[in-house]
């Protein structure tokens, strides 16, 4: 039984008994599986960056007044606080080109609202996708395709295989907005409800200290944040700089550059500046130096409404 | 490269599928460039330190094969055990040798003016050295003939499945299979991937899962309490155990796909009663390497009981230094010599006590506590094996004692969430359920069992390409 003849019944038995088996069932399985938990689970949890990233480029809500953001955007607004058209659009990790990538998606949209929120951060204009799981379920999109850069995978595309390695993300996500055990959810925002133990805080306060801040400004980016405002001058931008521990201004270099772009912005005739940033909230307000906590986010949220109310009613 | 990378997930199906293609005679040849290729996919040059083993260790099992006295033998023997010993040495110990020099010349009062290397380890250095050594001293007691093609005895020391972390192989063991001809057999091939797959799931969905906690409260010992360090040092236990076990099933499982047995290095050491047997079930590889070649040399249990009692420590002080050059290790080793030690000397009193108290040593709570306390003292000497330094692992211990069990979800979940210390304990109940499964995973439905276990690694794995943690050895 060791001639080419043996080869080819061993060959024949190995791909019928075990390799077909297994690609029946995994394949089968698999795909039924991820149909569902796409379905069921990525893209009704709105606290998921994925459903966020499926939302702009799939829904239309007329009178929707979206807030684009990071994490201190998704932390930081409660969008049921502000009134009843509000949905936080905020994706933690992710720097600017990320939001102008909604904003460039709600920018296409018709709508009767023109108000749109972002959350302004001091740290400059710049580049960063964060999580690869914002924008699996939307992979196959040129523009999606594009904020995933180098971390973009062939198996992205793959049903079922896909997801290896975010399941457990996505149904995190799931369980947050649902049990809202550690985090409190409102249509998009996810914000923490614990506070850190006081020598813990204490500590990311040193550290926060003893760390240079910088302004960077990535004038591509720049240009086209201007260029996307001036174009659609039918839409009102409303650029909110949401509160930071007083630690984070210590060793700020250069906060002169942060107010001058702010200035600039203030410049074009359908935007308004909020600063909240230098506002004073006690420590138990903040998760750590540069985001709030559930309970500084509600006296946040609070002050917020009231600066809004004289220009949205 | 690494078993857990893209590249290998297409590395071997290629390999494995040529190997059974090309003709017999020419496979050395195809294995023993995989295994190159597999090697130098991590830093290319260092293939340049197996190379020059490799050759010294041919030509010493030959020149020692064809001397004729046994102090001319031993002359050969010494060469090759003082090349590779000299490597392991340079490259794993230098640095530490001169660190420990420095700090007693500030004891003492002198400067050392010995300079430090800037150098990587090479990876997987002490396995290979080791089986290249076993090579060498069984060719000189006889038990093995010097391998005279040079391509099969290259790939004794190489071959890829093995090469970076074990098993330590015998070249009893493997120099006749590479010999012999593999035959394409199903059965065979099933139960490979069987292994393949039950250690990616070890490696992917538990000690993936476990470093992530482990890691996190190791990190921030300061901010740890009772509840954490306790969870992190039992869940580090678990975690290197499916690292490594699982690492050694894909090696078992790569290499049985192509007809070849490498031997079994880890028998679910856990269940072991006593920290003797838990020996005879963990890294056997290793440990019979050091039965072999160091402790029976040194007399092992033939001689009087004090000089017995020496030999166990220094086995196990040898031990913890072949896993790195760092004192934690040393005292990792040198524990679970006293370990052994104490085991040994209350052997006795133990058994008399046993009859006294009429206990019976058979029955399932007897045998619970026995399992209990060696995974207790075990999972004690992990500490040191975990921290970065001595200091760090007193401090973990002395966070342990502090007794604070304030209920911080925060704080117990490692700044982690609640979520992924659920599927921690989650995925530890399913290694344990998967102990009900036949040990070498020789099942009639292979097919259920592989499209079952990769379900479970995409559905539970950790994405985060971990380096297995014995391959810094």
């Amino acid at each position: 039984m060791s001639g080419p003849n043996s080869f080819i019944f061993n060959f024949k038995a190995f791909v019928y008994r075990l390799v077909l088996p297994v690609i029946l069932m995994t394949g089968t399985v698999g795909f039924a599986f991820s149909w569902y938990f796409e379905k069921k689970i990525i893209l009704k949890t709105s606290i998921s960056g994925a459903y966020k990233v499926n939302r702009i480029l799939t829904e239309t809500y007329p009178d929707e007044i979206p807030i684009f953001g990071s994490s201190r955007a998704e932390g930081g607004y409660i969008p049921d606080s502000l009134g009843p058209a509000y949905f936080n659009y905020g994706l933690s990790g992710t720097k600017e080109n990320v939001q102008l990538f909604f904003l460039e998606e709600e920018c296409k949209k018709k709508k009767r609202t023109p108000y749109i929120i972002l959350n302004f951060d001091l740290d400059g204009i710049g580049y960063g996708g964060g999580d690869m799981a914002n924008y699996i379920p939307n992979a196959n999109i040129p523009s999606v395709k594009a904020l995933m850069g180098e971390q973009y995978r062939f198996s992205f595309r793959i049903p079922f295989i896909k997801y290896y390695g975010y399941y457990e993300l996505y149904f995190k996500y799931f369980l947050n907005e649902r049990m809202n055990l550690t985090k409190y959810s409102n249509k998009g925002a996810s914000i923490e409800k614990d506070v850190l133990p006081v020598q813990k805080f204490n500590q990311l306060v040193q550290e926060r200290k003893n760390s240079q801040t910088l302004f960077e400004c990535n004038s591509s980016l720049k240009n086209r944040l201007f260029s996307l405002i001036l174009n659609h001058p039918e839409r009102f931008y409303l650029f909110v700089v949401a509160p930071y521990h007083a630690s984070y201004f210590e060793k700020y270099q250069n906060l002169s550059e942060a107010t001058i772009f702010l200035k600039e912005l203030a410049g074009i005739k359908n935007v308004r500046i909020f600063n909240f940033s230098k506002v004073t909230y006690p420590d138990s307000c903040f998760l750590n130096t540069t985001h709030l906590n559930y309970k500084g986010a509600v006296l946040f949220n609070r002050q917020l409404k009231d600066s809004l109310a004289q220009i949205i009613r | 490269m690494l078993f857990n990378s893209t590249e290998f997930l297409f590395f071997f199906p290629i390999v494995t599928a040529l190997f059974f293609i090309l003709p017999a005679k020419v496979r050395w040849i195809l294995l023993l460039a995989a295994s190159c290729f597999f090697y130098m996919f991590f830093k290319p040059e260092y293939i340049l330190i197996l190379a020059f083993t490799i050759i010294i260790d041919y030509f010493a099992g030959i020149l020692i094969e064809n001397t004729v006295g046994k102090s001319e033998k031993r002359k050969f023997l010494i060469l090759s055990l003082l090349a590779n010993i000299g490597v392991l040495a340079f490259f794993k110990y230098y640095n530490f040798i001169n660190g420990n020099l420095t700090s007693l010349g500030q004891v003492l009062g002198f400067t050392n003016k010995i300079p430090y290397l800037s150098m990587i380890l090479p990876i997987g250095l002490s396995f290979h050295t080791f089986q290249a050594m076993s090579y060498t001293i069984e060719v000189y007691r006889g038990n093995q003939k010097a391998e005279k093609h040079f391509g099969i005895y290259s790939l004794y020391v190489m071959f890829y499945p093995q090469l970076v972390a074990g098993p330590i192989e015998r070249p009893q063991n493997m120099l006749p299979q590479f010999h012999a001809k593999q035959t394409f057999q199903v059965d065979q091939i099933a139960n490979g991937l069987n292994l393949i797959v039950y250690g990616f799931f070890k490696k992917l969905v538990v000690a993936d899962r476990l470093s992530v906690y482990v890691n996190n409260v190791y990190g921030d010992i300061d901010n740890a309490n009772s509840i954490s360090m306790l969870i992190a040092v039992c869940f580090f236990s678990i975690q290197i155990y499916c690292d490594f076990s699982g690492y050694s099933d894909i090696a078992r499982g790569t290499a049985k796909c192509m007809g070849f047995d490498l031997m079994v290095n880890f028998e679910r050491p856990y269940l072991a009663q006593s920290i003797s047997e838990f020996w005879r079930r963990w890294h056997i590889s290793l440990s019979t390497w050091f039965k072999d070649y160091l402790y029976i040399p040194l007399g092992g249990n033939r001689v009087k009981r004090p000089k017995a009692y020496r030999n166990l420590f220094i086995v196990f002080l040898v031990s913890g230094l072949w896993h790195g050059a760092n004192w934690t290790y040393i005292i990792w080793g040198g524990l679970h010599g006293i370990y052994v030690i104490l085991e040994s000397m209350t052997h006795r009193i133990r058994n008399r006590l046993n009859i006294l108290l009429r206990i019976n040593r058979a029955r399932t709570f007897h045998t619970f506590l026995n399992r209990m306390a060696v995974f207790i003292l075990v999972t004690f000497a992990w500490i040191f094996f975990r921290a970065p330094g001595v200091d760090q692992a007193f401090k973990v211990m002395q966070k342990i004692v502090s007794f604070d069990f304030s209920r911080n979800l925060t704080i117990i979940s490692a700044q982690k969430g609640p979520l992924n210390l659920f599927l921690s304990f989650g995925v530890i109940v399913i290694l344990g359920c998967s102990y009900l499964l036949p040990k070498n995973l020789q099942m009639k439905n292979s097919a259920l069992f592989i499209a079952f276990t990769t379900f479970i690694i995409i559905l539970a794995g950790k994405d985060v390409g971990a380096e297995f943690i014995y391959f810094q050895f």
